[in-house]
């Protein structure tokens, strides 16, 4: 249990970076902090004790292999994360030329 | 089977959009055309399919292998509905884009980033596996994020990256939450969890999950307390991507997907009951709240949306048969007029330079193919008889006196007279000749442009024809029938697959 | 079963110093740390697949950050509801976490997980023996359509990256 609530604290980190800090850049790595924690969530949730890696060898009987399921959802889920973090980076260069500035509180000009 | 066209038929327009980039743009107008076309008549047969069904549920096993090891894409009444809405309100702002997006270079990366997000957005309304539905989701919201900052103006950056980034932090909180259903139940079959769930009764990491997924879900639908992106992105969008946000996206992705997991998957229990009706009356009170004394005609819409979803949201909260009658209208409903009066505002904006309230004026006299469909739309969200909107809310207001909570009818009927009456200053002052300014310079009118709002007009205006009996049976009683059966999708399902 | 509890508290030491050092390299650097843990971590809970992509995804996200980032982070300032903003938030975090800890009682302990639907890939894999690597097999047959979406993401990106990058973004005049 120790083991989730250390991932779950890891994901608090990130969240807290991503809602209070003001640098853009800041909170963008507040996001991938929360990405990785969430992927390590899901292997964890996987794991045997004692478990093999999920890779048959063609002379041995398995018969205890971590989860391959929460594997394969991490891959993907990675990949997506890393084209979210593509996407900021390329939104926060480009508002740093029209804005000339990296503090989200000066980039305000949407008035309520 | 048709149902892998849904998907087949956007991506494979994206990329085939993008190998043909160089070539004259006309070629690509008519590619984007037929294919929303084509999407729409294969919905339409989907509709007949699935009524024709056994148990009205329509299987394709992907991959050739079954669920629970296979990927399924499942059709049932709710998703049919959905399908149907989505893709005819693309059809038509596939045509208005072709001549609204001419102002702007590279119409091609548009098309592809279009396409794409419609792709995303049809997958996550035939998937039934949870994952999957997260993928598909990811795919519509990234291209969503890019169509915002198309015009790569200032405030248009601005908002799109405060949508990704709010977007994003919901993305996180969906798949935690999908990790703590996969620990839960072992599966992500989407009717296999709602077997497992079934079995285990409410635990508390049900309630952490319902808790992540409506935090995460609610930012995807724009409910309050977590609208505050939805002015920031549909007012500095470009007015087809704000048609698509407004109209499609935010119920395909929010209101589908919460009406699927906390009714087909979880059983709608008594708390997240009150939960939904109590998020649906916020979101009613602060969208009417804040579209008081808005001067950008594109905010005010935007803040309208909120209101609305508000609607649903109650509507969903209620869940008697009669209350989910209304809110599936009233989804229909605000799906076409919203993306009518985006696409008019965006041709209004064009036609006279400006998009601030009180500089426009008399545009049902300069342009009347803009200023009626604008008209009839404005009438239909406010709820004026005989118009669809109308309609919608009645059905909502009667079925909240009708389940026992005459307070919530009140507040319901108290938001439309707030709806008529922060739409009435506004659209008489820009449809009717009330102000003196003859000074704007009017451009030439654009054939696509025109064509495509008075089409949609014509829907909208025939639109209350879909609760006469014939072709409720047809189209809304089967999305009713869904959201009634509860968790017994599990059990259709897993029939449809033997 | 220690490893991965060492590892966890270096990721999240790494990842205190990415949040609050003033120096924004130094807070790039600080996330490295962290996926490098992260990758460390795949390696020792047995998924080797995803120790690789890790770490050549973790490259790719350093590369960019680097790309974006200027000198300095800006001054802490306490403008504004700073004290109400940042107590809620925090408040917040720790209900969630005390929740989530709660609901743990629910959820297998760790390292016993209920494999159900695993059982059947194992199945269908151990009479052919066609793909030997289960992970490989399970996203390219069974759940393509997870990886088809995965390649629409990318390709999404590439061709929004694209869009947002350009120079020229209207034609003045042209109707």
């Amino acid at each position: 249990m120790i083991t989730y609530f250390l991932c779950l604290v890891l994901f608090s980190i990130g969240l807290f970076c991503a809602v209070r800090k003001r640098n853009i850049i800041k909170i963008i790595i507040g996001i991938g902090i929360m990405e990785y924690a969430v992927n390590l969530f899901f292997i964890l949730i996987g794991y045997r004790a004692q478990g093999r890696s999920p890779i048959l060898a063609r002379d041995q009987a398995i018969t205890n292999i971590v989860d391959p399921l929460p594997q394969a959802v991490a891959l993907t889920a990675i990949v997506i994360g890393l084209a979210v973090m593509l996407m900021l980076v390329a939104l926060a260069i480009r508002i740093y030329e029209r804005y000339g500035t990296f503090d989200i509180t000066k980039i305000n000009r949407l008035k309520e | 089977m048709m149902i892998p066209f849904f998907l087949i038929l956007p991506l494979g327009n994206a990329f085939v959009t993008v190998l043909i980039a160089k070539a004259d743009e006309r070629l690509q107008d008519l590619f984007a055309i037929f294919t929303t076309l084509s999407l729409f008549i294969i919905a339409l047969f989907t509709l007949m399919s699935v009524n024709a069904a056994p148990n009205h549920l329509l299987l394709y096993r992907t991959t050739g292998f079954l669920p629970p090891e296979g990927l399924a894409l499942v059709v049932d009444g709710l998703s049919v509905f959905m399908l149907v809405t989505v893709n005819l309100v693309a059809l038509f702002v596939a045509i208005y884009s072709s001549g609204y997006m001419k102002k702007y270079t590279d119409k091609w990366k548009f098309y592809a980033l279009f396409f794409l997000m419609l792709a995303g957005i049809n997958g996550v309304l035939v998937a039934s596996d949870i994952f999957n539905l997260y993928v598909f989701m990811e795919i519509a919201a990234i291209s969503a994020y890019f169509l915002v900052a198309f015009g790569t103006e200032a405030d248009e950056l601005e908002a799109s990256f405060k949508y990704a980034i709010m977007g994003s932090v919901a993305s996180c909180f969906i798949l935690l939450g999908i990790a703590f259903l996969y620990a839960h139940t072992s599966t992500l079959n989407m009717a296999g969890i709602a077997r497992a769930i079934a079995a285990s009764g409410a635990t508390r990491v049900l309630q952490l999950v319902s808790v992540l997924f409506l935090m995460g879900f609610g930012l995807k639908a724009a409910l309050a307390p977590f609208h505050a992106w939805l002015a920031y992105a549909h007012s500095s969008a470009p007015a087809p991507v704000s048609a698509m946000l407004s109209g499609v996206l935010i119920k395909a992705l929010g209101i589908y997907a919460i009406a699927r997991i906390f009714f087909s998957i979880f059983g709608a229990s008594v708390q997240i009951c009150q939960i939904l009706i109590a998020l649906g009356v916020l979101s009613m009170i602060i969208g009417a709240v804040l579209a008081f004394g808005q001067t950008d005609i594109k905010r005010l819409f935007a803040y309208s949306t909120v209101s609305q979803i508000g609607y649903v949201v109650l509507a969903l909260g209620v869940a008697t048969p009669l209350a989910f009658l209304g809110a599936l209208v009233h989804i229909f409903n605000h799906s076409i007029s919203k993306s009518l009066l985006f696409l008019t505002s965006g041709s209004i904006e064009r036609l006279m330079g400006t998009r601030q309230i009180d500089k426009i004026s008399g545009v049902i006299r300069r342009a009347p193919a803009t200023g009626y469909p604008a008209l009839f739309s404005a009438l239909s969200i406010c709820g004026v008889p005989p118009m669809g909107g109308f309609w919608a809310k009645l059905i909502i207001i009667f079925a909240c006196v009708q389940s026992g909570h005459p307070i919530l009818a009140l507040i319901a009927a108290l938001v439309g007279v707030m709806t008529l009456a922060y739409y009435f200053k506004p659209m008489t002052c820009v449809l009717f000749d009330v102000g003196t300014d003859a000074s704007i310079v009017m451009k030439k009118a654009c054939i696509a442009i025109n064509t495509a709002m008075v089409s949609l007009a014509v829907v909208v205006v025939i639109a209350p024809f879909i609760l006469m009996p014939g072709i409720r049976k047809i189209f809304i009683d089967g999305a009713v029938a869904v959201l009634m059966n509860g968790t017994s999708y599990a059990n259709i399902v897993f029939g449809a697959i033997r | 079963m220690i490893e991965i509890n060492i590892l966890l508290v270096f990721m999240i030491a790494a990842a205190l110093i990415a949040v609050q050092v003033k120096d924004l390299l130094s807070s790039v650097i600080g996330i490295g740390a962290v996926g490098i843990g992260l990758s460390m971590a795949f390696l020792v809970m047995k998924a080797p697949d995803l120790a690789i992509m890790q770490l050549v995804v973790e490259i790719l996200s350093l590369i960019i950050l680097i790309r974006a980032t200027i000198r300095k982070d800006l001054p802490f300032s306490t403008s504004g509801r700073w004290a109400f903003n940042t107590i809620s938030t925090i408040i917040f975090l720790i209900l969630f976490l005390v929740f989530a800890y709660l609901s743990f009682a629910n959820i297998h302990t760790f390292g016993n997980p209920a494999i159900k639907t695993s059982q059947e890939y194992l199945s269908h894999v151990q009479g052919k023996a066609a793909n030997l690597n289960i992970v490989e097999s399970i996203m390219l047959r069974y759940r393509a359509v997870d990886t088809l979406g995965e390649a629409s993401v990318l390709f999404a990106v590439v061709i929004g990256v694209l869009a947002i990058a350009r120079r020229a973004w209207r034609r003045d005049g042209a109707e």
